[in-house]
């Protein structure tokens, strides 16, 4: 399917229903009636080729619209994966934790075995949140606060001897690998890890850690090769604009 | 069984090689990329057994960092995109090959691949040693220190670590300490 600007917003989901975590994350709300996508995105303030980029991306997985994403303000990127953000902490990391623990009252195994899984799983939120944290109390900010001063005829001095002092750089190469626990989470469960009793719950389980196991890819892809290259390119703007004396 | 990607930038190319590799024996997973970043990012996520690379790609690492990238028993094809002679090597394919060459070319690739995953099958469960370093750096030991309690080389310890780690399909270190006590190479007590 080729998503175009013309069709029924209510047909686009019909067709592929991944495409509602685009929707929700840029807050669109539903109720689409008959209106197209351009209507949908013209009544929301959402910009109708960064929705398009977006939605093309995640539909036909083929060709990554990295330097067409970032000609669109970073801001509204930073909007969107802040959103993602929610997503994960407010919802998908509880509703895994609560299906291990449910896992784990059914569990009769000797070993304990899913006391176990808990517990990792637990160490692996608490480092989810901290990487999330970080983003969102300085990476973000930081970012934003770019944008902002970029667009100014003298920026505030207190950013810029920030800026001077920083670079995104820096970020990039702390940006830990969220993924990799979760990959050995879906790991010992598949291959280590004999189903306890209840085996439409642990297949459930499974199914939700797949899913956010890929979706946190996209974020990475998203953030690793959209938002830091963009801020790379933002930073060079601003010390050419406001060179050091 | 291999899982193969595409790294190509032509649309058609790509397509057309999607295509192809859909109906062939052997492959299991099969993705398709266009961009630079987008390969070298679905070459760590995915890890491919094959990859078929375009020459004209200008990756972002070196020709030797890809390789160090790629699983050891990975193999590349590469994508041509002029005629090659009646004799050309066999990890060459053109983009002006038939079908039938094209078919050829890819399945003895991937015959090679499966036959050099037979020989390694019967290896796959972890050696006594590398069961003693696993107990090892579940109980929290460092590389370091582990190599100074079994007296080794600290290198040695690091590759014992590398083919536990492709072995279990687990890379940390919580995650090794998990199937240690599934397993009962350690036990609760020893760690709390």
């Amino acid at each position: 399917m080729h998503i175009s600007p013309s069709m029924k917003m209510s047909d686009l989901v019909q067709s592929d229903f991944e495409l509602l975590a685009v929707l929700q994350r840029l807050k669109i709300p539903f109720g689409f009636k008959d209106k197209s996508v351009k209507a949908v995105c013209e009544e929301q303030g959402i910009d109708l080729d960064f929705f398009l980029n977006l939605a093309r991306w995640y539909h036909e997985r083929d060709f990554f619209p990295g330097e067409t994403l970032m000609n669109h303000p970073v801001k509204w990127l930073v909007k969107y994966l802040r959103s993602t953000h929610s997503c994960y902490i407010d919802y998908h990391i509880p509703r895994i934790e609560h299906e291990i623990i449910q896992m784990e009252t059914v569990d009769q195994s000797e070993g304990h075995n899913m006391q176990l899984m808990l517990k990792f799983f637990r160490e692996y939120i608490s480092e989810f949140t901290s990487h999330i944290q970080l983003e969102e109390e300085q990476i973000f900010p930081y970012i934003l606060n770019l944008e902002e001063n970029l667009q100014r005829d003298q920026p505030d001095p207190g950013f810029l001897e920030k800026a001077r002092g920083y670079t995104i750089r820096d970020f990039l190469e702390d940006h830990s690998d969220i993924e990799e626990k979760l990959v050995d989470l879906r790991n010992i469960l598949l291959k280590y890890l004999a189903p306890p009793s209840d085996n439409c719950l642990f297949t459930n389980v499974l199914i939700e850690i797949f899913r956010l196991g890929n979706d946190l890819n996209d974020h990475t892809i998203l953030e690793e090769n959209v938002l830091i290259p963009q801020v790379i390119r933002l930073e060079e703007e601003f010390h050419k604009k406001f060179p050091r004396k | 069984m291999a899982k193969v990607l595409i790294a190509e930038t032509s649309y058609l190319v790509r397509k057309g090689l999607v295509s192809l590799l859909g109906q062939t024996d052997g492959v299991t997973e099969l993705k398709a990329a266009g961009h630079p970043d987008t390969i070298i990012l679905t070459i760590k996520e995915f890890s491919p057994d094959i990859l078929l690379l375009n020459s004209t790609i200008q990756l972002p690492v070196s020709h030797d960092e890809l390789i160090a990238r790629l699983h050891e028993r990975a193999r590349i094809i590469y994508i041509i995109n002029t005629p090659l002679p009646e004799d050309s090597p066999a990890h060459q394919i053109s983009v002006f090959d038939t079908k039938n060459k094209l078919t050829e070319k890819i399945s003895h690739h991937l015959k090679q691949y499966e036959s050099a995953s037979e020989e390694k099958e019967d290896t796959e469960d972890l050696t006594p040693r590398e069961k003693l370093i696993l107990k090892h750096v579940a109980l929290g030991f460092t590389n370091k220190e582990i190599a100074t309690k079994l007296f080794i080389s600290a290198h040695t310890v690091i590759s014992h670590r590398k083919n536990i780690t492709r072995k279990l399909d687990i890379k940390t270190v919580s995650g090794l300490t998990v199937y240690a006590l599934i397993n009962g190479i350690i036990k609760m007590e020893d760690i709390q």
